[in-house]
């Protein structure tokens, strides 16, 4: 067994050693006629108690299901209501993000480098199994059609798709840990300047961050991957952009597609919702608005 | 969300300016001025550069609550002061960045994060989704009047500053952060030089929640499923908040941008606010697209708008593009 993957089933097993104990709580605020929302609150390792949203639509299931993997920020919305209409959705909140900050709240800036010198302290490695407990939560859910589930997020989803099977269909946008050694020196946008930041003070310790942060980049993943997945591409020559992507996309193990982003944000919606919905048997919910003249 | 709809710039707004509304403000003015600033800057070394220092600031501001920040300032040997100052000011669900890009172009920079975001949360959390119908039917306690006042008190910080030309003070921000541009062009036109609010957020609240399911304004939606009979009290409520009733004291040069297809928040609302501006003022729409507001393209416009207005030492460097 290698280094990297002696470091992930050691997590898997840890993580098989908290029993999730699930709180389902029915939220009525948010209870609409097209779909019922509940609070839920599970448990990963530490033992650290989660947070997510489950929505279940109206109507008799099975219905395709939609796991939303936590953003790179304190707060996720509640799933948008037009996936709570066609998808048993289940948004996460890992440790340290608001609902989940107790008693952890995650520092922004600084998430990013939390442990960062230390690949058993990293605060990622808890925040990996933070994502695949919520993924055994969805999966695991009876109003699920387990032959349709999807997911949606960073490159969080690609790890959570290499050590949990189950998901039909992926739409990867931004990267967070994807060649994150090399996007450093092509940005000084935040979160990535975080890893500048922590360099700049701590010279001597860029050999332990990159060692850490190669457990994390999803092409040590991608070859396990055989479901398909669809990957966002911004502009050629931009950290984001095909070539870019092309190590990642070779990597991968399944069907991938390749969507270029128009940068028209109702047009990239739109064709993309129209994609995970091809993918899931659902009915695409454009957002676009026809104007009457 | 309906599937069709008149041209955004006809939609017009159901919201009232109330009578008292200059005065409500001025009162609430008046008692923030009355609370001593105490600022307080730390140097931050991990996070400062080559060219530029960061600072984690505080200040006091209404209610007595501690207020964070991050001051981000050209390093003196990167480039001199006096530098024009620009207050970047945070989305809904964002946590303020540090604006260390746009110092790089020569602006004394300050990212501002009212009460409830991380590091100013400590005794006021409604939390997210919460903020915008904490208290929605009383105004006197709802979320947004300190929120407010907190973005505007930051103005007070950089009056503080000796590094700072203080004849020159922008304000930018997209969605949530529009909405405090407007409302802190608003509440400190005497001494803000000119604005660039994206995608305005709290503008024509009750219109927006009409026409929109998605967040934050489905959290209006929400209370109103499970309190109808509140209606009236929100509204009136909200009168007081409405960015639209802020735009006739607003004085400065403002670019407004919106995106046509912008589900979070309507661009009929944009148009509305735009439409009550009475001074120098430009708007700029994107078709197709949404809550990005067109920022890809914008992005340019935005720094040659403030660069006109503030003079900034190197204006042809590229900040980050902002988001809501």
């Amino acid at each position: 067994m290698t280094d990297h993957s002696a470091y992930w089933s050691t997590l898997d097993h840890e993580l098989a050693r908290f029993p999730a104990a699930p709180e389902v709580n029915l939220t009525p605020l948010r209870r609409t006629e097209y779909a019922t929302v509940y609070e839920v609150k599970l448990t990963s390792i530490g033992p650290y108690r989660l947070f997510g949203f489950l929505s279940v639509p109206t109507g008799d299931g099975p219905f395709p299901g939609l796991y939303l993997t936590p953003r790179y920020g304190s707060v996720n919305n509640v799933p948008h209501p037009d996936d709570r209409r066609r998808y048993v959705v289940f948004q996460l909140m890992h440790r340290g993000q608001r609902l989940a900050d107790q008693p952890f709240a995650a520092p922004y800036p600084g998430l990013l480098t939390l442990g960062i010198d230390d690949p058993a302290q990293y605060i990622y490695r808890s925040i990996v199994a933070d994502c695949l407990r919520g993924a055994e939560f969805l999966l695991s859910r009876p109003e699920v059609d387990a032959a349709r589930v999807g997911i949606r997020g960073d490159d969080l989803v690609l790890l959570v798709m290499a050590r949990r099977a189950g998901f039909a269909a992926a739409d990867i946008g931004a990267m967070l840990f994807y060649r994150l050694m090399e996007a450093r020196a092509r940005t000084d946008a935040y979160p990535t300047e975080e890893i500048n930041d922590y360099l700049r003070a701590y010279p001597e310790h860029e050999a332990a961050v990159g060692a850490t942060l190669a457990h994390f980049d999803p092409q040590a993943h991608a070859p396990g991957i055989v479901a398909r997945v669809l990957l966002q591409t911004g502009d050629p020559g931009d950290p984001g952009g095909p070539e870019w992507l092309a190590p990642l996309r070779d990597a991968l193990g399944g069907e991938v597609e390749e969507y270029r982003l128009t940068h028209e944000g109702g047009t990239d919606h739109d064709w993309l919702d129209a994609w995970l919905a091809g993918q899931l048997g659902a009915t695409p919910h454009p957002r676009i608005w026809r104007i009457e003249r | 969300m309906p599937a069709a709809r008149k041209p955004a710039d006809q939609y017009g707004t159901s919201a009232v300016r109330p009578a008292d509304f200059d005065l409500f403000w001025d009162d609430l003015l008046a008692e923030a001025a009355s609370i001593p600033l105490n600022p307080t800057l730390t140097h931050i070394p991990m996070r400062s550069t080559a060219e530029v220092d960061v600072y984690e600031i505080g200040y006091d501001s209404l209610d007595g609550l501690r207020i964070a920040g991050w001051y981000c300032v050209p390093k003196e040997s990167y480039l001199p002061p006096p530098y024009p100052a620009l207050l970047i000011v945070p989305g809904y669900i964002s946590e303020p960045t540090l604006p260390k890009s746009w110092a790089k172009l020569g602006y004394a920079a300050v990212g501002v994060a009212p009460r409830g975001k991380l590091r100013s949360n400590a005794r006021f959390n409604p939390g997210y989704p919460g903020l915008l119908v904490n208290n929605i039917i009383d105004r006197h306690t709802y979320s947004y009047r300190g929120f407010y006042i907190d973005a505007a008190r930051a103005v007070d910080f950089v009056l503080t500053r000796p590094e700072i030309d203080h004849s020159r003070i922008g304000v930018h921000g997209s969605s949530q952060g529009g909405a405090l541009t407007i409302t802190t062009a608003a509440l400190r036109s005497d001494v803000i030089t000119c604005g660039a609010p994206g995608a305005p957020y709290l503008c024509g609240f009750m219109d927006a929640a009409s026409l929109t399911d998605s967040y934050p304004y489905e959290e209006m939606n929400e209370y109103l499923r499970l309190h109808p009979e509140r209606e009236a009290a929100m509204r009136a409520t909200l009168d007081y908040f409405d960015g639209i009733n802020f735009a006739p004291r607003i004085k400065c040069p403002i670019l407004v941008y919106v995106g046509e297809a912008d589900d979070v928040c309507p661009p009929e609302t944009g148009y509305a606010f735009y439409n009550a501006l009475t001074g120098p003022k430009t708007i700029h729409a994107y078709p197709r697209c949404a809550h990005d507001s067109g920022a890809y393209w914008e992005m340019a416009n935005v720094q040659a708008f403030l660069a006109e207005h503030l003079r900034p030492a190197r204006p042809q460097e590229r900040a980050q593009t902002t988001v809501g």
